[in-house]
């Protein structure tokens, strides 16, 4: 497969603009993409190029224009935040056994080097780079999985992603009500992951949920799922801004629009 | 991920380095969470690359503006699903604004139509010389183009202002398949070096 494999990545360039033959193409080399690191990283730096050359080709369209489309955006909803779910899927008989078990895995690591560490949040060179080691694994670890896995798994790569970023910061903090929650950030992504342990149970019909707090507004980020052994599956989630502060508060299941309890949890995000 | 991909090494716009305007990840950021006025700012800033590319490739005017606002409304919509780890802003509304050109003519258009465009697909290396105002990105990257050797300039123009897959580039430019895809990889390498964007 020697042969195809370098087929493979001499079609960087044509991904990049996207120029590829046809949709099927695409999809195999979408796939191969998560696989191969440095073709990824090709594939970007190719769409910057791509970026500068439609730059180059700047036409000012009619100014009508502008009145249309700020009449259409005035009345069109965005959709939210794509808040992944790293649920523990279900054991499929055909799959290996421990494969289902990796997020958890994941989540169990990230909080082990929180309690590792003892702190409630970690500022110090020494330990962003042992969480930086930690995490390094981690990802290789993901990446294995994502060699077998096909793109049922899109969520689990964004976690990786999270979890391999050069420069993330490790923050734990306990609740009011105890337990704890860590947060993996990526502040120049501004993602984080999130995974608790030892949160109160909650009586049926209520949902633990995440937001973003910032100074203007609250959005949330999300439910946590349900608690597996005391601990949930990491949660990613996406867009934060400057000032932005994670809270956690208890709400009816479902969620809720704007938070309807006092935050058991308002950690600051540094982005 | 790559260690290279700080913000230092985005593409930046030369407009944006002129006027030392607000970081346009952070006005998608804002966008994201129903900002109408930081769509407006954004919305100046990416109109005319957004336009622009979808012309070259439309070359229709009235085609071209349907597609342009298509896809500013996608902006607007998708704003909360950008992931700045892909690369930047710029490159996110971009790319999308070329894609969804190249699903115009793809799907759309008849063959006899396509016929057409192809012929009427300028020599590439005017196509960005015959620029109607010299602007510094517009400079900066006809220069690069400019370095490269010709047949990879024709291959990229071809492909990215023109809308071709690389088997119809291929076609275009008598060589095989094999050879453009080295050919158009090769020049990105080095367009990418001349810009500066790695």
């Amino acid at each position: 497969m020697r042969l195809l494999r370098q087929d493979l990545h001499t079609l960087t360039g044509a991904y990049a603009l996207d120029a590829m033959d046809s949709a099927s193409e695409v999809a195999r080399f979408s796939r191969h993409l998560t696989r191969c690191q440095s073709c990824a990283s090709e594939v970007r730096g190719f769409r910057e190029v791509a970026t500068a050359m439609a730059f180059a080709a700047t036409t000012e369209p009619p100014a009508e224009m502008r009145d249309r489309v700020m009449a259409a955006v005035a009345r069109t909803r965005q959709l939210p935040p794509e808040v992944k779910t790293h649920a523990r899927p279900r054991r499929a008989r055909d799959t290996a056994p421990w494969i289902p078990w990796l997020s958890g895995a994941v989540a169990t690591a990230a909080i082990a080097v929180a309690v590792f560490f003892g702190f409630t949040q970690a500022h110090t060179q020494d330990q962003l780079n042992a969480a930086r080691a930690q995490n390094h694994t981690l990802a290789a670890e993901q990446a294995r999985v994502e060699a077998e896995l096909t793109q049922a798994k899109q969520h689990d790569q964004a976690l990786a992603k999270i979890l391999g970023a050069p420069h993330v910061t490790l923050l734990s903090q306990r609740t009011t009500k105890g337990g704890v929650a860590v947060v993996v950030l990526d502040a120049a992504a501004r993602q984080l992951v999130v995974a608790t342990s030892g949160l109160p149970a909650l009586p049926a019909g209520k949902v633990y949920q995440l937001w973003l707090i910032g100074p203007v507004k609250i959005v949330s980020a999300g439910l946590l799922p349900a608690a597996q052994a005391g601990a949930t599956t990491p949660v990613v989630a996406t867009g934060i801004v400057k000032g932005d502060k994670l809270g956690l508060t208890v709400e009816p299941a479902g969620g809720s629009k704007q938070p309807t309890t006092t935050p058991i949890l308002a950690l600051p995000l540094p982005v | 991920m790559n260690p290279n991909d700080s913000d230092a090494s985005r593409f930046r716009p030369a407009a944006a380095d002129r006027r030392g305007e607000q970081d346009l990840d952070d006005l998608l950021v804002h966008v994201a969470r129903g900002d109408q006025d930081a769509f407006e700012t954004l919305y100046d800033r990416m109109v005319g690359p957004v336009y622009g590319v979808i012309r070259k490739v439309l070359r229709d005017p009235s085609q071209s503006e349907e597609v342009a606002q298509e896809v500013l409304l996608e902006v607007w919509r998708t704003a909360a699903r950008f992931d700045p780890a892909m690369g930047g802003a710029a490159t996110w509304v971009t790319t999308i604004a070329h894609r969804r050109a190249i699903d115009r003519i793809r799907s759309t258009t008849a063959a006899a139509d396509r016929e057409q465009r192809q012929v009427e697909v300028s020599p590439p290396h005017d196509e960005v010389a015959d620029a109607v105002e010299a602007s510094l990105d517009r400079e900066r990257v006809r220069r690069c183009l400019d370095a490269l050797t010709e047949i990879q300039r024709e291959s990229i123009t071809l492909a990215y202002y023109g809308g071709n897959s690389y088997r119809q580039v291929a076609e275009l430019l008598n060589v095989t398949l094999g050879a453009i895809k080295t050919r158009i990889r090769d020049g990105l390498i080095r367009l990418r070096d001349c810009l500066g964007v790695s």
